[in-house]
C-alpha cells in the first residue's frame, strides 16, 4: 500500500516536473521574438556555459572527482572546430561533430593518467596535464593564433546570425541535458553516485572504480566539446582563456553556487553567475569582488548551493510529514 | 571453502599479519577473535583484495585469489564488510541495496535504461530479508548507527555472495539491535545457506553463535577450533581469556 | 632552426646561472604554499596574490624612502612582514574556521581572496605596471667567463640558501617547526597533547605567506610588477610542489630546481615554446611518479 502511494506521488510530481519543463522550453523558444539581440545572444551565453557546468558536475557532483581543469575540454572542442573550419575546406558539419570527439579522447587520454589517483592528487594531476595543453595552445601561434586565439571563424550560414546560433544552441543544450540526464539516472550514473559516497565500498561490490571513472571522464570531456563547439557557433571565435585554469575555477564555483549535488544546479549557478557578470560589468570594474564575496559567503552559509538548499529543505520537511503520518 | 595459508602482511616496519592460517568450511559460522591490533582487520581486508598480502596463499573454491582486485573477488563470491560505517551516505537505502544488485548484473556500465526500473524485485527482497523495507526511500545518511550497519549486510548480501565476511558487525549497536542482527544473520546461514566469516569484539557473543573460532595473536593464528576446544585451550586463556574475563 | 650556434658553453652556464636565479624565487614561493599545504591542508591560491601584493609593497615602500638603497633593504623586510599581518587577519577572521571543510571548498574559499585580492591590488595601485630598480651596489653587471651577468641576479643565487638555510633550522631546530611536522602527520594526536593546535597552524600560514611576500620583494627589481603576476606564479608554485611531493619542502627546492632549469634550457633550444619545456617536464614526472619525486606529507 505505501509503495503505491509513493508510485503515484512520484508520477504525479514527475508530471508536474515535465510540464514546468516544457513551459520553460517554449519561454525559451520564443523568447528572441521579442528580446533585443543582445539578451539572445546573453541567453545563449548561459545555456552555453550552463551546458559545460553540467558536464562538469558529472565529474564533480555525481562521481566525486576533483574535476580542477574542466575548461580544458571546453576549449579544446572548440579550438578543434575552429580550426576544422578556418584551416581545412572540410565539409562544417564534420568539424562540428569532430570538436566533442577530440575533447573526449583528450579526456580519454588525461583520465587514464588521472585515475590511478584520488581526490586532491586527481584534481592536481589534472591541472599539470591541462596546463601543458594550454601553455601549447598559448604558444603556437602559427597553428592556434597563440594569445590572440581564432576569429572571423566561418560559421555556416544558416546558424551564424543571433537568432540562428541561439536556435542551436538551444537544441543542443537541450538534447545533451536529456542525454546526461538519461546517464545519471542509468545503472552507471546510480554506481558513480555510489563511488563518490564510498569508492572502497564499491570495488568491494564488485564495481570496477577506475574504469567507471574512466568513462566518466571522456563523458564529461566530450559534453564539454559540445559547449565549446557552441561557444564558436555563437562568438564566432576561441582564444586561449577558454581553457585557462581561472575559468576552469569559475566554472566550480558554479556548479557550487547552484547545488553540485543537484543536477539543475549548475546550469542555475551558470545563469545566476553569467548575468551578474552582464550587469555588474556595465557598472563598476570590480565585479570579481562581487563574485568574490559571493563565494564567500556561499562557503560559509550555504556549501550545498542553492538548489542543494532547497531540496534538503523539501527533504526535510517531507520526511516530517511522513513520520507525522 | 577458504583456506588461508601462512599469510603474510607488514607495512613499513610493521608486521600486521605475520602469520595466519584459516580454514573455512561450506555453511559454516566462523569467528576471528583477538585483543586489538590483532590483525583481524588487516586479514579481511587482504581476504577481500584490499589489500595485497606479502607472502602466503587465499584459496577459495580451489582458486587462489591472493592479489586480485576486490571487484574480482566480489565476482568470484566473497562480499567483505568494513568496521567502520561504509554505506553510499547519499543514496537511498533502496539504491544502496540497487547498486550492489546492478553491479553483479554486470549493469554497471549501461547508460540508457533507467535505473528507476531495474532489479527492483530482487532489491526489495534483500530489504525484505533484513527488514529494512520500510525505511527503503530515507538517504541512507539520515539512518541510526544500527540501521547502517544492517543495510551494510544487505549491500553485501546485493552482490549474492556465498561467503559473507564482516568486520564486527554489531559494533556500537544497542543490545536489541545486537540480538536481531544475530538473528539476521543465524537466518541467511541456515535459511539461505551462506556461509560466514566475522570478528567480533564480544566474546560471549561469539562463542554463542558461532560454529568454529580462530584466535589470533600479534598477527599469528594460535589456534582453530569449534567454541568448546577453543575455551579449554592453555595458550587462549593465557594470551587472550585470562586478560579479558 | 641551427642550434649548433646559439648553444655555447658560456651561453649554456650564462643561462644556467639565470635559470638558478629565477629558481630561487620559485623556491622562495612554493616553499611557502608547500608549507601551508602540508601543514594545513589548504592548497592556497591566493598565494600567488600574495607574492604579487609583496612586490606591489616593495615598490610603495622603497618608493616612500626615496627609492634609494635604503629604501630598497627596508622594503624588502617590510613587505614581507606587510604580507604576513595581512594573512594572519585572513587566518584568524576566516581560515580557522574552515579547518575540517573538503579541498574543493578550501581550494574555492583561497580562489575568492585571490579574486578579492586582484580587485584590491586595482583599486589600491591602479592597472598600470611599476618598475623597482636595484639598489646602487647590486646595479650593473660582472664579467663571469666573459659573459656578463647582472649582480642583482649573483645576490638572488646568494639569497636561496640563506632561506633554504632559515627553512631547515625552522624546520627541524624549532618548537613550531617539530609541532607543525607532527601535526601534517597526524593533527589529532598533536590536540590531543594538549597543544593548541590553532596557534600552530596560525604561525605556519602567516610564515608561509610571509615567503610569498618574499618571494615578491625580491622578484621586484628583476621585472614589471604587474596586475598579472599573480596569474603565473601561482600556476608554476603549484607545479613545483605537485613535483616535489606536498607537503615536503625540500620538494619545492627540488621542483623549483628541475622547472626553473628546464625553463633556461628550453630558452636556449626553442625560444617560442621555451614555457613549453617545464610544463612538460612536469608532465612526464608525474606520469612516472604521480605523487612527486619526494615523499609527500600525506
Amino acid at each position: 500500500m505505501v509503495e503505491r502511494q509513493n508510485l503515484v506521488a512520484s508520477g504525479y510530481s514527475r508530471l508536474t516536473w515535465l510540464a514546468i519543463g516544457l513551459g520553460f522550453l517554449i519561454i525559451l523558444a520564443v523568447s528572441p521574438l521579442f528580446l533585443p539581440r543582445f539578451f539572445t545572444y546573453l541567453l545563449a551565453l548561459i545555456l552555453i556555459t550552463g551546458l559545460v557546468t553540467t558536464s562538469l558536475n558529472i565529474a564533480l557532483g555525481f562521481g566525486g572527482m576533483y574535476q580542477f581543469h574542466h575548461a580544458v575540454f571546453y576549449g579544446v572542442g572548440a579550438y578543434t572546430v575552429a580550426l576544422m573550419l578556418t584551416k581545412t575546406s572540410l565539409p562544417p558539419a564534420l568539424g562540428f561533430i569532430l570538436g566533442p570527439i577530440v575533447s573526449g579522447i583528450l579526456a580519454l587520454v588525461m583520465g587514464m593518467i588521472c585515475v590511478r589517483l584520488s581526490k586532491l592528487y586527481f584534481g592536481m594531476l589534472q591541472l599539470s596535464l591541462g596546463s601543458l595543453v594550454w601553455v601549447l595552445v598559448f604558444r603556437w601561434y602559427s597553428f592556434t593564433g597563440g594569445d590572440d586565439g581564432l576569429h572571423g571563424v566561418p560559421v555556416p550560414k544558416l546558424i551564424s546570425s543571433v537568432s540562428g546560433s541561439y536556435y542551436f544552441t538551444l537544441i543542443v543544450t537541450v538534447i545533451c541535458l536529456i542525454l546526461m540526464y538519461v546517464i545519471l539516472n542509468a545503472p552507471f550514473g546510480r554506481i558513480l553516485q555510489a563511488i563518490r559516497d564510498n569508492p572502497e565500498r564499491s570495488e568491494s561490490v564488485g564495481v570496477q572504480v577506475r574504469l567507471h571513472q574512466l568513462v566518466t571522464q571522456v563523458i564529461a570531456g566530450f559534453f564539454a566539446g559540445v559547449a565549446g563547439v557552441l561557444f564558436v557557433t555563437v562568438e564566432g571565435s576561441t582564444f586561449p582563456d577558454m581553457m585557462s585554469w581561472t575559468l576552469s575555477l569559475e566554472f566550480l564555483i558554479m556548479c557550487l553556487l547552484g547545488g553540485w549535488f543537484t543536477f539543475l544546479g549548475p546550469m542555475l549557478g551558470a545563469t545566476i553567475i553569467v548575468s551578474l557578470r552582464t550587469l555588474l560589468g556595465g557598472y563598476t570594474e570590480y565585479w570579481t569582488m562581487v563574485l568574490a564575496i559571493i563565494l564567500m559567503l556561499l562557503i560559509f552559509f550555504l556549501p550545498e548551493g542553492v538548489l542543494g538548499y532547497f531540496e534538503g529543505l523539501y527533504r526535510r520537511r517531507s520526511a516530517s510529514l511522513a513520520e507525522d503520518r | 571453502m577458504l583456506s588461508v595459508i601462512d599469510l603474510q602482511k607488514s607495512f613499513d616496519q610493521f608486521k600486521a599479519v605475520t602469520k595466519a592460517n584459516l580454514e573455512v568450511g561450506q555453511g559454516e559460522i566462523v569467528a576471528v577473535i583477538g585483543p586489538n591490533g590483532a590483525g583481524k582487520s588487516t586479514l579481511f581486508k587482504l581476504i577481500g583484495g584490499h589489500l595485497k598480502p606479502d607472502k602466503g596463499r587465499i584459496v577459495f573454491k580451489g582458486k587462489d585469489i591472493a592479489g586480485l582486485a576486490p571487484h574480482q573477488i566480489c565476482r568470484l563470491g566473497v562480499s567483505l564488510s568494513f568496521q567502520i560505517v561504509n554505506v553510499f551516505h547519499r543514496l537511498t537505502v533502496f539504491e544502496n541495496v540497487q547498486v550492489a544488485v546492478l553491479s553483479r548484473l554486470r549493469l554497471a556500465l549501461d547508460l540508457i535504461t533507467p535505473a528507476r526500473g531495474l532489479a527492483i524485485e530482487e532489491t526489495q527482497e534483500i530489504l525484505n530479508s533484513v527488514g529494512l523495507t520500510n525505511v527503503g526511500n530515507r538517504v541512507s545518511g539520515s539512518l541510526s548507527h544500527g540501521e547502517q550497519k544492517v543495510l551494510e549486510i544487505a549491500i553485501a548480501l546485493g552482490t549474492n555472495p556465498e561467503l559473507l565476511i564482516l568486520d564486527e558487525p554489531t559494533a556500537g549497536m544497542s543490545p536489541e539491535e545486537t540480538f536481531a542482527t544475530i538473528k539476521l544473520l543465524e537466518h541467511l546461514n541456515a535459511d539461505m545457506g551462506l556461509t560466514i566469516l566475522f570478528c567480533e569484539h564480544d566474546i560471549e557473543l561469539v562463542f554463542s553463535f558461532a560454529n568454529k573460532i580462530m584466535v589470533m595473536r600479534q598477527g599469528i593464528s594460535i589456534v582453530q577450533g569449534p567454541p568448546d576446544e577453543v575455551r579449554d585451550n592453555q595458550q587462549v586463556r593465557e594470551a587472550y581469556l585470562g586478560g579479558a574475563n | 632552426m641551427d642550434f649548433s650556434t646559439t648553444i655555447t658553453l658560456n651561453g649554456l652556464i650564462q643561462q644556467f646561472l639565470v635559470g638558478l636565479s629565477r629558481t630561487t624565487i620559485l623556491f622562495i614561493v612554493s616553499s611557502g604554499l608547500s608549507l601551508v599545504l602540508g601543514v594545513l591542508r589548504i592548497p592556497n591560491v591566493a598565494h600567488g596574490s600574495l607574492y604579487m601584493i609583496g612586490a606591489f609593497l616593495c615598490y610603495s615602500i622603497s618608493t616612500l624612502f626615496g627609492a634609494g638603497s635604503t629604501g630598497f633593504w627596508l622594503a624588502v623586510i617590510l613587505a614581507p612582514l606587510g604580507v604576513a599581518l595581512i594573512s594572519l587577519a585572513a587566518e584568524r577572521g576566516l581560515f580557522c574556521h574552515l579547518y575540517d571543510r573538503e579541498h574543493l571548498m578550501l581550494l574555492l574559499f583561497t580562489f575568492a581572496l585571490m579574486l578579492l585580492c586582484r580587485d584590491a591590488v586595482k583599486i589600491i595601485w591602479g592597472s598600470n605596471y611599476r618598475s623597482l630598480s636595484p639598489p646602487e651596489i647590486l646595479q650593473g653587471s660582472l664579467s663571469i667567463l666573459g659573459m656578463p651577468f647582472p649582480k642583482y641576479n649573483l645576490f638572488l643565487l646568494g639569497a636561496g640558501p640563506v632561506v633554504a638555510l632559515g627553512l631547515w633550522f625552522l624546520i627541524h631546530r624549532t618548537k613550531i617547526g617539530k609541532i607543525s611536522r607532527a601535526a601534517a602527520v597526524d593533527r589529532d594526536m598533536v590536540g590531543a597533547v594538549g597543544i593548541n593546535v590553532s596557534w600552530v597552524f596560525a604561525s605556519v600560514f602567516v610564515i608561509g605567506c610571509f615567503l610569498a611576500g618574499l618571494g615578491g620583494a625580491l622578484v621586484a627589481p628583476t621585472q614589471n610588477i604587474t596586475q598579472g603576476m599573480d596569474h603565473t606564479i601561482i600556476m608554476e608554485a603549484f607545479l613545483i610542489v605537485i613535483i616535489g611531493g606536498l607537503g615536503n619542502v625540500w620538494g619545492a627546492l627540488l621542483g623549483a630546481l628541475i622547472f626553473g632549469l628546464t625553463d633556461s634550457i628550453g630558452i636556449l633550444v626553442w625560444p617560442q615554446f621555451s614555457i613549453v619545456f617545464p610544463y612538460a617536464v612536469v608532465v612526464i614526472v608525474l606520469i612516472f611518479r604521480p605523487k612527486g619525486l619526494l615523499k609527500a606529507t600525506w
